[in-house]
């Protein structure tokens, strides 16, 4: 495979991620904010801020409805919802050719869908109903790769972008409401209930735990669970799953780097435990988890994409 | 595939030929009553309102259907278009909006006599133009006879030195050629102008016949319409042939990228030929030989059918800002381990100047007649043509030679008296950069527009292969004037395209 077409693919994939992610958390935000005293609801948007804005172009108000405008709508903020999805289909569009029609069409169509929609139009009921539909649009398109795509050498890219993605925007997550702030107020019982709806958690922690809502079973069951698909862990295996099946034909000696690190991520979520992480290690690995993540990213981009021939020659 | 939106349209054979009991007239009866017939040659009907014999199904079959149905087979096949994303982009406000290119339903017919003779004339034009082109790059032979004027090759613009003494496969120069023809009012085909770097348009005669077939199934099948779906295995064959080594040969198509507008086609033949799409980035040289960077390791590369003009095709040796190209291509084709298609330097024999040559450089190189007529070209830089030409601004269309698209042109009948004035003090200032030829009437052919059938302007481009042998499928891109009167048949002027039907008889 073309190392810019695998590129394309694997971007597509986590900028599509990432646009289901902020969808995600904005949804549930508004759904959630009528429950809030003023001062929780805003500390609660400032994680949402942060959790999926990069520096500069984060909203500096407390305001629901600009927050809502900056992170979804606004076409210049390139972590918006709709700069997400143009990233996503300008992507999409290099490598049409290998993807399939549904896949285009479904992708397509979304953005289209999304594009022309303004705050001031859905801030009158329901603000939140927009947000719940396109959910349902990015569900489907997985499940239109999932069934349409050859899983070949591309849709294992697509498969190792979209959990890089997930695996640090979990993490990232996880991060804000362990972390200790100074002058804001710490999580309280409704807020660890809305991290776990931040990441479609909630009903798959209580058959786990009951609805008994403790932070460290929170972590635990975030990251160290290996069979829900929004944890670090689950995200991990797909993402060694993935890098062990990209590349075919790469001699052993180029492969060598990632594999090293995918098993060190990998032994990092399956022998963790999370007794060991809530004296306030947790924050220091999530961390690792993080910068593990990017070297991967790294790694692949060397050793698969932008090589040079003095490399390999 | 919109197969359903056909399928009610289907006219599983039958006769064709219900007519009515008397002819339908152009100009009179419907659908043909706003049909204008007019100083041009009409493909279907004759002067006095005869159809053509090879029109008679046509004519059957859109006389007795009912009027909205055209208008239904239409839309079907503008929906086809649309899903399949045969469109080209319009880029306003920071957004891009895609547009389909207007295709109308009915086909343009040539009949097999008219084919033969237009492709004995293709061949032999393009066997001579490549070996002009060997020769301005060898020998120069035919500037040493005093054929053409040596400052008319070393002036061009498209002429590259780098070029000199380089052999190429077979001494093919133009691998791909669509030439664009025209019928004179006495219906015989001249050329216009030949394309020979890259031309373009090819996909749409593919994607043409797959929809208008399928509009007009019994028709097509009652004619004898000759193939064309095996074109890309004749490029594949053509590119092939041009190896420089014969093994395992790997091919590729070079795009600008999805930014082109004609990416479309870049990426749709590479499907249909099977070989990557790649662009300048996917590229890399490595002491002289060109690999594609893929995830596994580098992939040498051997026929790159490059649809990049010559200036961007390398930064290190052509226009160094050039981001689309290949840094080291030329050495490595220079060196013979790579072959490029078509190869660099072809534009200096499809100026507008050299031109009015081809006829003679037909009779130099291979001591025949030329088969096909060309249109008639004052040269300015000859001091009798400059005169007639200052003369006769009022009759004629003046070219400047170097440009392409309708720029730097004059349009006599159609121009002030002061636009002529201004014109005629450039070409006196600069005369070897100005040609002239007489406005030419396109021949019409009938097309559907607002529901009726009327006659419109139309050219035709067929394609010519030219690796070790030369071939050309029997069809060809028609364009056509979708404006009433209208001459300009380009997409990006209003024009459309069609279908074109060569009949095997």
């Amino acid at each position: 495979m073309l190392s810019r077409v695998a590129d394309s693919l694997y971007w597509m994939a986590r900028y599509l991620e990432r646009g289901e992610h902020t969808a995600r958390l904005v949804a549930v935000k508004l759904e959630s904010m009528v429950e809030q005293t003023r001062e929780d609801a805003d500390a609660s948007w400032h994680r949402v801020v942060e959790a999926v804005s990069a520096g500069e172009s984060a909203p500096k108000a407390h305001d629901a409805y600009i927050i809502t405008q900056t992170l979804a709508f606004n076409r210049v903020n390139p972590s918006s919802l709709v700069s997400s999805l143009r990233f996503a289909r300008d992507n999409a569009r290099q490598v049409r050719e290998h993807l399939s029609t549904e896949v285009w069409e479904h992708l397509n169509k979304l953005y289209l869908r999304l594009l022309p929609v303004t705050t001031d139009a859905v801030w009158s009921h329901s603000p939140e109903r927009i947000f719940r539909e396109a959910l349902e649009d990015f569900h489907t398109l997985q499940g239109v790769v999932l069934s349409t795509l050859t899983h070949n050498e591309g849709y294992h890219f697509l498969q190792l972008g979209r959990y890089i993605e997930r695996a640090q925007l979990i993490s990232r997550l996880l991060d804000l409401h362990f972390r200790s702030q100074p002058g804001k107020p710490t999580p309280k019982y409704f807020d660890w209930l809305v991290l776990l709806k931040f990441c479609c958690a909630f009903e798959p922690y209580s058959r786990a735990y009951t609805a008994s809502i403790r932070p460290e079973r929170i972590a635990q069951f975030l990251i160290f669970d290996p069979e829900f698909p929004h944890s670090v862990r689950f995200a991990v295996d797909r993402v060694v799953d993935s890098l062990s099946r990209v590349a075919p034909a790469a001699p052993p000696a180029r492969r060598a780097t990632v594999e090293r690190l995918a098993g060190k991520l990998k032994a990092a979520v399956d022998f963790g435990q999370v007794e060991d992480l809530m004296s306030g290690a947790i924050v220091p690995f999530l961390a690792d988890i993080t910068h593990q993540c990017e070297q991967i990213h790294e790694a692949v981009h060397v050793s698969y994409i932008s090589y040079g021939a003095e490399t390999v020659l | 595939m919109q197969h359903e939106a056909l399928a009610h349209t289907e006219d599983f054979g039958g006769p064709d030929h219900h007519l009515p009991s008397h002819p339908c007239i152009p100009g009179k009866d419907v659908p043909y009553q706003h049909y204008a017939l007019g100083r041009a040659y009409d493909e279907m009907f004759t002067r006095e309102g005869q159809v053509h014999p090879h029109y008679g199904s046509l004519d059957g079959r859109l006389t007795t259907l009912p009027p909205d149905e055209l208008l239904r087979r239409q839309q079907a096949c503008e929906q086809t278009f649309l899903h399949q994303g045969i469109t080209f982009t319009v880029y306003s406000d920071n957004q891009a909006t895609e547009r389909i290119i207007p295709t109308d339903l009915l086909p343009r017919i040539v009949t097999a006599r008219e084919w033969a003779r237009v492709e004995a004339g293709l061949k032999q034009r393009i066997a001579a133009l490549n070996m002009f082109l060997r020769d301005i790059y060898g020998d120069a032979r035919v500037l040493r006879d005093g054929i053409v004027p040596r400052s008319m090759i070393y002036g061009s613009k498209h002429y590259r030195r780098e070029m000199r003494g380089l052999a190429v496969p077979h001494g093919a120069y133009v691998n791909v050629c669509g030439s664009d023809l025209i019928r004179d009012e006495t219906g015989d085909f001249v050329v216009l102008e030949d394309n020979l770097r890259v031309p373009s348009g090819v996909s749409y005669m593919l994607a043409n016949r797959e929809v208008v077939r399928r509009a007009f199934p019994a028709v097509f099948r009652s004619m004898g319409v000759r193939a064309i779906e095996h074109y890309p295995n004749e490029l594949l064959n053509t590119l092939r042939s041009l190896a420089p080594f014969h093994e395992d040969v790997s091919i590729a198509v070079l795009t600008p990228g999805v930014f082109n507008s004609a990416y479309f086609e870049h990426a749709f033949l590479a499907r249909q030929m099977g070989v990557e799409l790649v662009e300048g980035r996917d590229l890399l040289v490595n002491d002289n030989v060109v690999y594609t960077r893929t995830t596994s390791g580098l992939k040498r590369i051997d026929v790159i059918y490059r649809r990049i003009d010559d200036d961007f095709i390398d930064p290190l040796i052509f226009r160094d800002d050039s981001a689309l190209g290949v840094p080291g291509l030329f050495n490595a084709y220079r060196a013979g381990n790579v072959t490029l298609a078509n190869a660099l330097g072809t534009g200096v024999a499809d100026d507008k100047a050299i031109y009015a040559y081809v006829p003679r450089l037909i009779r130099y190189y291979l001591s025949e007649e030329p088969i096909l007529g060309s249109v008639e070209t004052f040269l300015c830089r000859e001091v009798s043509s400059l005169s007639h030409v200052l003369a006769n601004l009022d009759k004629l269309v003046v070219k400047a030679v170097g440009e392409s698209g309708g720029y730097g042109m004059l349009v006599g009948p159609h121009a002030s008296q002061k636009e002529r004035d201004d014109f005629a003090q450039k070409i006196k200032a600069d005369p070897d950069n100005y040609i002239a030829q007489p406005t030419i009437q396109l021949s019409t052919a009938p097309t559907f527009v607002d529901g009726g059938v009327e006659a419109r302007h139309v050219d035709l481009r067929p394609f010519i292969l030219h690796g070790e042998q030369t071939t050309i499928v029997p069809g060809a891109l028609t364009r056509v004037a979708l404006k009433r009167g209208s001459l300009v048949v380009n997409s990006s002027q209003g024009g459309g395209s069609k279908d074109t039907w060569v009949l095997s008889e």
